[in-house]
């Protein structure tokens, strides 16, 4: 029987299939290799893009000696920035006034920002023709050296080159703002502790790189882009505005997407270069980026420096904190949420589940000679709650106060839930503390400390470290505007019943990973109740999935889940209707269960939903004004906020500074849940991103401009032999705010799993009075910080 | 340009003969994927690290981005598009499946083929021996944790099949 939660405004049928942990529905085409990405296609006469880039990390392009290729505009051909000059560039769509803007032309025209940058593009008929091709230009580009700006430091020092010589500056934003009265707050303080901090600059690095197929039917006038993107609406805007083409001339379609976790929302300059080449050649066109070039090229993220002051009680109450967040953007302030993407979402979330009522935050961001930063899972959030946790458990070890009992002192009550914090945030409803309890009970903490210490005593260093989280999720108009970059938008699905009486469900968000076909299938299931297999959910075409921003920042549950669910009800009531007049009954008296409409309490009397739909569309007699059975409904959420606590058991080798993880333990709570089993296993894949950014991850540059981790030989992402076990356990606290209380969620792990390592490392540690300043935690620091070898900022 | 010359190669790939005319220069996975037209095959890193485009070379878990075309001439090559038998999941993308052992997929083909290396050498493998055999297969999405989970279950179905091929 229906299950009705909350307000009845706002829920939604949960029978059969929501909340149950589903097979996915999509996971046979993958197994069996005929899932299709970008790289697997392929059309008639299609050519292959390799892009010539810049091996400077700033410099001006002279020239480009195209003639050195055999073959010019018969089996080569070439673009450079001066070819798409009418280009118009890219720029951030951030509706804040005093963010200095960096126009960023497709491929560079007369000056190359960081090692990477786009400086022509070469095509042939052939992959390997195109390289050779590219390797041979690549020795006939000019370039006039710029001196490089690699740091934030270096880009605003006395007399620093200049990244854009009309800006007058490289520091592109700097604002403070004040929340609550921390005069008062650093007056009262007892102590007042402060740290700054290097979070690491890392990046999304999904399995498939980035990708583009573009084909021109000239007789049709008709653009068609293959791209592995997560928003394939926004980019089809994106692509119309930027070549001037009608916009229902263009059709993108994300096909499979071998992961994207924030990378794939931007439009990528190449998203445009390749349409707009294979514009010109009226032949389609592939770009296939490899890892070396995803790991030189593609969006970076994460990187930031923080610096607090933390006023605090001696019972270890958090009074006030200030706050700077200063990003290093690189090169270009990227389009879509420009460099504020970090520092400004870093200060608005900084307070998480704690009662902080005085805050004040300076965010700034600068510009330097490295690839853009930009959109990756848990954005500006991962780094705040990162320096956060670390600080309340230096505080609590400075005031001799258990690292559980500090958090209790100060985190949010869940019925004190709905609670501004005081940079604006709602938090809707969760779990804080009850996440907390149930973590340290998980993890036995008690008996955790006995065996710590009778190992200490054996020279050897174990640690637990706890990372308590606030996750914003529902990216719309509302939650975007409480992170701080204001950001309209909607999203819609349509549901349709055929004549047979399947069902298509069409989605605008799209799925790269997350299971939307299982997960919007068990929605649409219980919302017109049929079987699962009777629905087939659609998704990633602009040409069949209705319009919307697709699937980014934890909103694809939330949005779509409730566009499915009001347009699934809608249907259901279409259907009844029809139902009604073949019964000769009232619409109210009926039922559908497991595709059977019927009178209740007299299921005797009854069709089945093949023969109702089938009327629906072909019986004169019984159909209704409009037949058809299709409903589209849009929805633009309220914030939600998700929760949870991540705890890490680890172990420190005192002679060789590596870090072994033991065991996590990670409680979520993201409200309704609708697939247990897909939740469960986006916790485990976004903690262990996280790790991969506490242990191993970063992009590394030299004080000459020049990346130092441009293989996977360098840039080390984690193993199945670097992550232990990891449990996760579920708390559900229902959104009073959402359709059906769902909340977004995934990227909670990533947040809260940097500092649970950190905190592990530095509790193990403790005898040596470790304090961590920077991430990843790597041997050579781990022996620094132990005063093994150098100095702990070395 | 220069056109580089070509040979003829016989590949045996999932037990059938293909003929291809290709640069010794082509790596067995562009052969594979665009001279034989199986896709299923990825490309994660092309240095060999990542795993995506394991194959099995004659029973051996190999990259085949690491390995021309031409070398493989005369060898059985398996792809994952054999290992399902007229629509039917064998026991590993099973196990996958049960165990939610995927995400986006793009690493799936590479994982079940060195899973099946795996268990050709080590049927019974503890799970520090799974972690361990699957460490050169790089996932983003899972953790790994899942992939264990379905490698272990893939493990004892394949123990169950033969004990009960033994019995009757």
């Amino acid at each position: 029987m229906s299950e009705t939660i909350i307000e009845s405004h706002l829920a939604i049928r949960k029978d059969k299939w929501i909340g149950k942990p589903t097979k996915r529905v999509e996971d046979p085409r993958y197994l069996t290799g005929t899932a299709r990405y970008v790289a697997d296609l392929e059309l008639p006469r299609m050519l292959h893009a390799v892009y010539v880039r810049s091996p400077h990390p700033h410099a001006r392009i002279l020239s480009v000696d195209t003639s050195v290729l055999p073959g010019l505009g018969k089996s080569v051909w070439v673009f450079t920035g001066q070819d798409l000059r009418d280009v118009p560039p890219l720029i951030d769509h951030v509706a804040l006034d005093n963010l200095l803007r960096t126009p960023q032309n497709v491929i560079a025209i007369d000056k190359v920002r960081f090692v990477g940058d786009a400086v022509a593009v070469v095509v042939a008929g052939d992959r390997y023709a195109a390289e050779d091709a590219a390797e041979q230009l690549s020795a006939a580009v000019e370039y006039e050296v710029l001196p490089p700006v690699p740091s934030v430091e270096a880009a605003n020092a006395p007399g620093a080159a200049l990244l854009f010589d009309d800006l007058g500056t490289n520091e592109i934003y700097r604002q403070t703002e004040k929340h609550g009265d921390t005069e008062k707050a650093f007056a009262a303080a007892d102590r007042v502790f402060t740290t700054r901090f290097h979070h690491n600059r890392y990046g999304a690095a999904p399995m498939e790189t980035r990708g583009v197929l573009a084909n021109y039917e000239r007789s049709e006038q008709q653009l068609t882009v293959w791209s592995s993107t997560q928003m394939p609406h926004f980019l089809r805007s994106v692509i119309a505005g930027q070549l001037g083409l009608p916009e229902h001339r263009v059709r993108v379609i994300a096909p499979e997407v071998g992961g994207g976790f924030g990378q794939k929302m931007c439009t990528s300059p190449e998203e445009i270069a390749i349409p707009f080449i294979a514009l010109q050649l009226g032949r389609p066109v592939k770009w296939i980026e490899d890892r070396h070039e995803h790991l030189l090229a593609a969006t970076q993220a994460k990187e930031e420096f923080i610096n607090l002051e933390v006023a605090v009680s001696n019972e270890g109450k958090l009074l006030g904190v200030r706050g700077e967040f200063i990003g290093d953007g690189g090169g270009y302030s990227f389009n879509t949420e420009s460099a504020l993407i970090e520092p400004a979402l870093a200060a608005k979330s900084f307070p998480g589940p704690y009662r902080i009522e005085a805050f004040d935050e300076e965010v700034a961001a600068s510009l330097t000679n490295k690839s853009p930063v930009a959109a990756y899972r848990g954005v500006g959030w991962t780094a705040a709650n990162t320096v956060r946790e670390i600080m309340i458990d230096e505080i609590a070890r400075e005031l001799g106060i258990d690292p559980v009992e500090i958090r209790r002192r100060n985190m949010l009550r869940s019925d004190e839930l709905p609670y501004r914090s005081v940079t604006g945030q709602l938090y809707d409803s969760g779990s804080y503390l009850e996440s907390l309890e149930l973590a340290m009970k998980t993890v036995d903490y008690d008996a955790f400390r006995t065996m710590q210490e009778r190992l200490r005593e054996q020279g050897r260093y174990l640690g637990l470290g706890i990372s308590s989280y606030v996750e914003q999720t529902a990216w719309g108009s509302d939650s975007s505007a409480q992170a701080g970059t204001p950001l309209p938008s909607h999203d819609n699905s349509t549901v349709t019943v055929d004549p047979s009486g399947t069902v298509t469900v069409a989605v605008s968000t799209s799925c790269h990973g997350q299971g939307h076909e299982t997960s919007y299938a068990q929605i649409a299931a219980d919302g017109l109740g049929v079987d699962m297999a009777d629905v087939k959910v659609v998704f990633g075409d602009t040409l069949t999935s209705p319009y919307g921003l697709g699937t980014y920042a934890s909103r694809s549950a939330v949005i779509g889940g409730a566009t499915v669910a009001r347009a699934s009800a809608d249907v259901r009531e279409q259907i009844l209707k029809v139902a009604a007049n073949m019964l000769e009954a009232n619409p109210d008296d009926l039922v559908i269960e497991d595709g059977t409409i019927s009178v209740a309490g007299t299921p005797s009397v009854s069709k089945t939903l093949a023969e109702v739909a089938y009327a629906a569309y072909w019986d004169s007699e019984v159909r209704s004004d409009e037949p058809m059975l299709t409903s589209t409904r849009f929805y633009d959420p309220p914030a939600t906020y998700a929760n949870g606590c991540v705890v890490v058991l680890a172990e420190v080798d005192a002679d060789t500074g590596v870090v072994t993880l033991d065991r996590i333990v990670a409680i979520e709570d993201c409200g309704t849940v609708i697939n247990p089993m897909i939740v469960e296993a986006q916790v485990q894949g976004a903690i262990v991103q996280g790790i991969g950014g506490a242990l191993f991850e970063q992009f590394v540059y030299g004080d000459d401009g020049q990346p130092l981790t441009t293989t996977y030989m360098d840039y080390l992402i984690p193993t199945s032999t670097d992550v232990p076990p990891i449990e996760v356990l579920s708390l559900e606290s229902p959104s009073p705010f959402s359709i059906g209380g769902i909340k977004g969620m995934g990227e909670g792990g990533q947040i809260a799993a940097p500092a649970a390592v950190a905190n592990a490392v530095a509790d193990a540690l403790a005898p040596f009075g470790a304090r961590v300043r920077k991430l990843p935690l790597a041997p050579d620091y781990v022996l620094r910080l132990m005063g093994k070898i150098g100095s702990p900022n070395g | 340009m220069a056109t580089n010359p070509k040979q003829v190669v016989t590949l045996t790939v999932n037990g059938e003969a293909h003929e291809v005319l290709i640069e010794g220069r082509r790596t067995l996975a562009d052969v594979l994927r665009e001279n034989v037209g199986l896709t299923g095959t990825k490309l994660g890193c092309e240095h060999g690290v990542c795993g995506a485009c394991t194959v099995l070379l004659d029973g051996s878990a190999v990259r085949s981005c690491l390995i021309f075309a031409v070398q493989a001439e005369g060898a059985e090559i398996a792809t994952v598009e054999g290992l399902a038998e007229d629509g039917k999941l064998d026991h590993v993308q099973q196990a996958f499946t049960d165990n939610h052992g995927l995400q986006c997929g793009f690493c799936t083909a590479g994982m079940l083929m060195s899973v099946h290396a795996l268990l050709a050498e080590n049927p019974d493998p503890t799970e520090d021996e799974i972690r361990v055999g699957l460490n050169g297969n790089l996932c983003r999405c899972t953790g790994y944790q899942n992939i264990v989970k379905s490698t272990a279950a893939a493990a004892a179905a394949g123990k169950a099949a033969r004990s009960s091929a033994q019995a009757s």
